[in-house]
């Protein structure tokens, strides 16, 4: 059944961060503000490469009102940060990689003051060759950004002979697939307030995905212990990933302990667009064999991943992009070779779907070209090479087992729209008309996307505007398979705390961040249904260092199921503790209570006997349980390999208006396959945001660069989705069964909405128009086409 | 940048004048370190980018009473330069007399911009997705020199070469710099006269979103169409990106007492894509422009038939 909030019923709640969102009520942290707070900004190079001969601050310092002008001497710790691989430097010492990179910064009475400090800081700089290709870059005359070379990172992956399953083949087809340096694009761009604290410790409020992280590396940085650093990093107006790595908190931080004073920063959009994370550009080439009967053979790959000036994450990205190129498919042979390069573009990084969005669009190109190749249909195709259930994953691993594959596989063709689909077929075939001025190259489908086709869709209004012989239907479909967790190699710690809180507050502990996804709504949620508490019971504490326990990061699809998975461990346990201390108070067996919404409850009335207040001070102890373990991980050597998947099926329905180029996704299906719903809203915002992004990546979004400079410096030429791109149809269609005995319930759902989407497009694009696209954003120019209405000898219908 | 920092923190005077001529004269008085401004829009996005420098002085023209004002008389619908862009877009007497220019409006930039800006300040800055459409409309400006006021053919605007972007005003001295535009003035049929023919417009904007985005292309056509289908008249303008909008006249003379059957169709295909010369953009070809233009606009002629 859908989701909606129709099918939800009562689970369909409203969030309870919402009103505040909506209202605009609610604080964000980049809102905050101090007593005698200063204002921050960071000198950034204005060069792509440039060697740093001098820098003079003397006459910056010497403002009236300026309070520090920090560079690299003034960094007590590692002049370096960096999630995985700590090389970006705080301030740079004497070169610079790109047009981020800080030189210095300075705090002022006030953000103009400060404004006029960064232009009396002189900074002779000396050019250096621009690197911005990265397959130019790997080549050994390249100018080397880095002492060990240009390349960050290789990954390899080779199982069987793959020359041989070539030459085995019947079909064979390769292509090179080419993503944009998508932008996060979050509505509050990075920011926070640094505040010296009496007692010497140091409290920032600036949003990451994880704070433990925040404050190990901030230790690092400025050389104190961890203890003496909170971070309070909750709600966040959106991250996406962005946010993940440290940006402007070493900074804040830096520039506060040298006055004293509480400092605030707040990056404008120019120069989050300039300093901020982009994902990867990559170019992905891929050859692909198939037998006559369709079975896949041989399948090589070479990924080419452009990292921009530092490894941040870029090594784990591309180790998920390599195990995504593989897939939900079997081979009989795979080569898979992949490096990621150093230029001196913009930096690179974290952003939902890790890799995979690129890995998919370009592996699920190649299963559509075959499936022409092999005159069948491109479901069909994939329905002979899915992984069954038993199989290993990508690397041959062992994974979690269950029938996802196959139940969204199945979905695709019961769905509405694929329903749509073959009627819109049958009714062409039906009437096969004499071909109009607007026929279409052949489809692959044995569809005429034409007036026939058209002329069989239902609505007015639509059926109007579609008797225009430029605008063409097209439809397609993708497959996901996508990885949840950090995988194999890289630590991944999970728990949460619960307590009774003296003033008689359930209170939920975890690691975790709110940054719009609705983290919190899902604990709410899953502590009213799990326990039977009420909303009002609960405080629900996140984004806070000194206050919750080490749950891990929220990244990586993984928060909600984690809190899922230890709220399943602390439920008999902190249940058992509540109820025993009741019944002692209450002078009434355990078995006759149970928790209900505002205290204990007697087990069969429901008569509430107990508030939590009054549990809360009957206890002579605190009352409290707290987990720590582990996300589940492949028992492999294979780094990055994941255990626990979710698949999707996606499929689109787009007009290709040919007088533009311009494609229109007007339609669109998503049956995902993770486990129970934990919280529908959610769940949905979630698949649709998703989507959403995948939209922008397909069809309008590129932060274009030009030997290391940013063409798009605002969102007034870097062109995210309006709501006029989104006006077609979402409709969601959750597969919540498990095996029985699954114990690792949901699985993660932040990601997977955004990656099937692009390829799918792809598809009806070429079901539309018969071209082939490989290059993202969809290039306009490449649809286009002079209309058959001015053509020699036709005859305008 | 200028090391004086007591002018640097201060923020712009604004000057509110209660008429135009008030408004000419203090930018004569203030010159390059004055600024006409009206809703803002165009100004803000260039300072923030770094393009231009913040004026010392702004000159207010919101203030000037009667300036927004939107009115039919002697047969033409004159508009007020600081009429804000969504007031003119749902004037009922835009709507039912100028329907083109409404079209034209509703497509720029967002909802709240367009509650701010003016349509002075979209026509002043001479690439702003209004100006086809005026030009399409046969509009005229009336500007104001500081003494008087007078009219202005807008394609004889739009032909003077090299004209200083709004923020060059500042810099320039050119005594043309210090006029202000007024209003514009829209000849309208007399729709008490039975005619033989029917009028019939069309706006396009094509940029690479589907609303809120700069403009690649902007077409408009404004035709009087015959009983027999053929165009009485027809003018048909271009614009788009930082391309200064021009008057198709090729394209006009082929179709001009001709019906839009397809050799028609296919000759204006090929004189649009050979008259129109689009300003670099680096997010489009030239190739992909021309072909644009060159597809809408025969896509048009080809729904009248």
């Amino acid at each position: 059944m859908a989701l909606n909030r129709e099918t939800s019923g009562n689970r369909w709640r409203i969030r309870p961060d919402g009103p505040g969102k909506v209202t605009g009520g609610l604080a964000y942290l980049t809102d905050l503000s101090a007593p005698n707070m200063l204002h921050g900004l960071v000198l950034r190079s204005p060069h792509a490469h440039a060697r740093i001969a001098e820098v003079r601050t003397e006459e910056a310092l010497a403002l009236p009102g300026v309070h520090a002008v920090l560079t690299h001497a003034d960094v007590p710790g590692l002049n370096r940060f960096g999630i995985a691989h700590p090389d970006h430097p705080v301030f740079c010492e004497e070169r610079v990689r790109f047009v981020g990179d800080a030189v210095a910064a300075v705090a002022a009475d006030s953000a103009e003051l400060a404004m006029e400090a960064l232009a009396r800081i002189e900074v002779d700089y000396e050019y250096l060759p621009v690197v911005s290709d990265p397959e130019l870059a790997m080549r050994e005359d390249a100018p080397q950004l880095h002492e060990r070379g240009n390349i960050q990172h290789r990954n390899d992956y080779v199982r069987g002979d793959v020359e041989a399953a070539f030459a085995a083949s019947a079909h064979i087809v390769e292509d090179t697939y080419e993503t944009p340096r998508q932008m996060h694009t979050y509505m509050e761009t990075e920011g926070g307030l640094f505040v010296p604290e009496a007692d010497g410790r140091l409290t920032v409020y600036s949003a990451t995905q994880h704070g433990l992280m925040d404050r190990m590396q901030l230790a690092r940085i400025l050389a104190r212990p961890e203890a003496d650093i909170r971070i309070v990093s909750s709600p966040i107006g959106g991250s996406f990933g962005g946010k993940d790595e440290l940006n402007v908190q070493p900074y804040g931080a830096l520039l506060a302990l040298a006055c004293g004073r509480p400092v605030k920063l707040h990056n404008n959009r120019f120069e989050s667009v300039r300093a901020g994370l982009k994902r990867h550009p990559m170019r992905i080439t891929m050859k692909t064999g198939v037998d006559a009967g369709g079975k896949l053979l041989a399948h090589r790959v070479r990924i080419v991943s452009d990292a921009g000036p530092y490894s941040t994450l870029s090594a784990e990205v591309l180790n998920f992009a390599v195990e995504h190129t593989l897939g939900a498919y079997r081979y009989e042979a795979v080569e898979v070779r992949s490096f990621c390069v150093f230029t001196n573009n913009g930096m690179s990084g974290e952003f939902r779907g890790f890799g995979g969005n690129q890995a998919l669009f370009a592996l699920e190109g190649q299963l559509d070209r075959l499936a022409d190749k092999l005159g069948i249909d491109p479901w069909e195709l994939r329905r002979r090479n899915l992984r069954q259930r038993g199989d290993p994953g990508p690397f041959e691993q062992p994974i979690a087992q269950t029938d996802g594959a196959r139940q969204v596989w199945e979905a695709l063709p019961a769905s509405r729209l694929w329903l749509e689909r073959a009627e819109a077929a049958a009714a062409a075939e039906a009437a096969p008309a004499a071909p109009t001025a607007s026929a279409a190259p052949a489809a692959p489908l044995g569809m005429t996307p034409d007036a026939d086709l058209r002329s069989a869709s239902s609505g007015t209004a639509e059926a109007a505007t579609l008797q225009l012989p430029w605008l063409k239907i097209g439809y397609g479909a993708s497959f996901v398979m996508h990885g949840a967790g950090l995988g194999v190699g890289i630590p991944d710690p999970a728990g949460g705390r619960l307590t009774l809180a003296p003033d008689g507050k359930i209170e939920a502990a975890f690691g975790y961040e709110e940054f719009g996804q609705g983290l919190i709504a899902s604990l709410e949620q899953m502590l009213i249904e799990k326990f039977g508490f009420a909303g009002s019971d609960l405080r629900l504490v996140v984004g806070d260092t000194d206050a919750v326990p080490d749950s891990g990061s929220s990244t990586a699809s993984r928060a909600t199921s984690m809190m899922w998975q230890a709220l399943e461990r602390m439920r008999e346990p902190f249940a058992h503790s509540l109820l025993q201390v009741a019944s002692r108070v209450l002078v009434l067996p355990k078995e006759r209570l149970r928790i209900g919404e505002g205290g204990v409850c007697d087990a069969a009335s429901g008569e509430r006997l107990l508030a939590y207040r009054e549990l809360a001070q009957s206890a002579a102890e605190p009352i409290a349980c707290e987990t720590s373990f582990s996300y589940p991980a492949s028992p492999v050597e294979r780094v990055g390999a994941h255990y626990l998947y979710t698949y999707c099926s996606v499929g689109v329905k787009v007009e290709v208006n040919t007088l533009t180029g311009r494609v229109r996704v007007l339609d669109q299906f998503h049956a995902v396959a993770a486990g129970p719903v934990v919280n529908p809203q959610g769940f949905l915002g979630q698949i649709e945001g998703g989507a959403s992004m995948a939209l922008g990546f397909t069809l309008t979004e590129d932060a274009v660069m030009n030997s290391g400079m940013y063409l798009t410096r605002n969102l007034d030429s870097y062109l995210v989705p309006t709501i006029a791109e989104q006006r077609g149809r979402v409709e969601v269609l959750p597969i919540e069964e498990l095996p029985d005995g699954d114990a690792h319930g949901p699985r993660g759902i932040g990601e997977v909405g955004s990656v099937g989407l692009a390829p799918a497009i792809a598809q009806a694009v070429f079901n539309a128009v018969g071209k082939r696209v490989s290059k993202l954003p969809i290039d306009p120019a490449e649809l286009q086409e002079v209309p058959d209405i001015v053509k020699e000898g036709s005859c305008p219908v | 940048m200028a090391a004086n920092l007591e002018e640097f923190l201060l923020s712009p005077a604004v000057w509110q004048p209660q008429s135009s001529g008030a408004a000419v004269r203090l930018k004569h008085a203030l010159g390059p370190l004055g600024v006409y401004t009206a809703g803002s829009t165009l100004l803000r996005t260039q300072w923030e980018a770094g393009g231009g420098k913040l004026p010392t002085h702004l000159i207010d023209l919101t203030a000037i009473p009667g300036l927004d004002r939107i009115a039919v008389q002697n047969g033409e619908l004159i508009i007020g330069a600081t009429a804000r862009l969504n007031d003119c877009s749902s004037h009922p007497v835009v709507m039912e007399r100028a329907p083109l220019l409404a079209d034209a409006i509703r497509q720029i930039a967002g909802w709240s911009v367009r509650n701010q800006a003016t349509l002075g300040g979209n026509a002043a800055s001479r690439v702003g997705d209004a100006v086809p459409a005026l030009l399409a409309l046969d509009a005229c400006l009336v500007w104001h020199d500081g003494e008087k006021q007078y009219t202005e053919h807008i394609a004889e605007w739009l032909s003077v070469q090299n004209w200083p972007g709004m923020l060059e005003w500042v810099e320039t001295r050119d005594t043309i710099g210090l006029r202000l535009l007024t209003s514009i003035r829209i000849p309208l049929p007399d729709e008490y006269t039975t005619k033989q023919t029917r009028r019939w417009f069309a706006y396009h904007k094509a940029g690479r979103r589907e609303a809120f985005m700069p403009s690649l292309v902007t077409a408009a056509v404004a035709a009087e169409v015959g009983e027999d289908g053929a165009f009485a008249d027809i003018r048909i303008t271009a614009g788009g990106g930082r391309t200064v909008p021009l008057r198709l006249t090729e394209a006009e003379r082929l179709l001009r007492g001709r019906r839009p059957e397809a050799a028609a169709l296919r000759q204006v295909h090929e004189a649009v894509r050979e008259q129109y010369v689009p300003e670099p953009d680096p997010f489009a070809t030239d190739d992909y422009r021309k072909l644009t233009l060159a597809n809408l606009i025969a896509a048009e002629l080809w729904k009248r038939k």
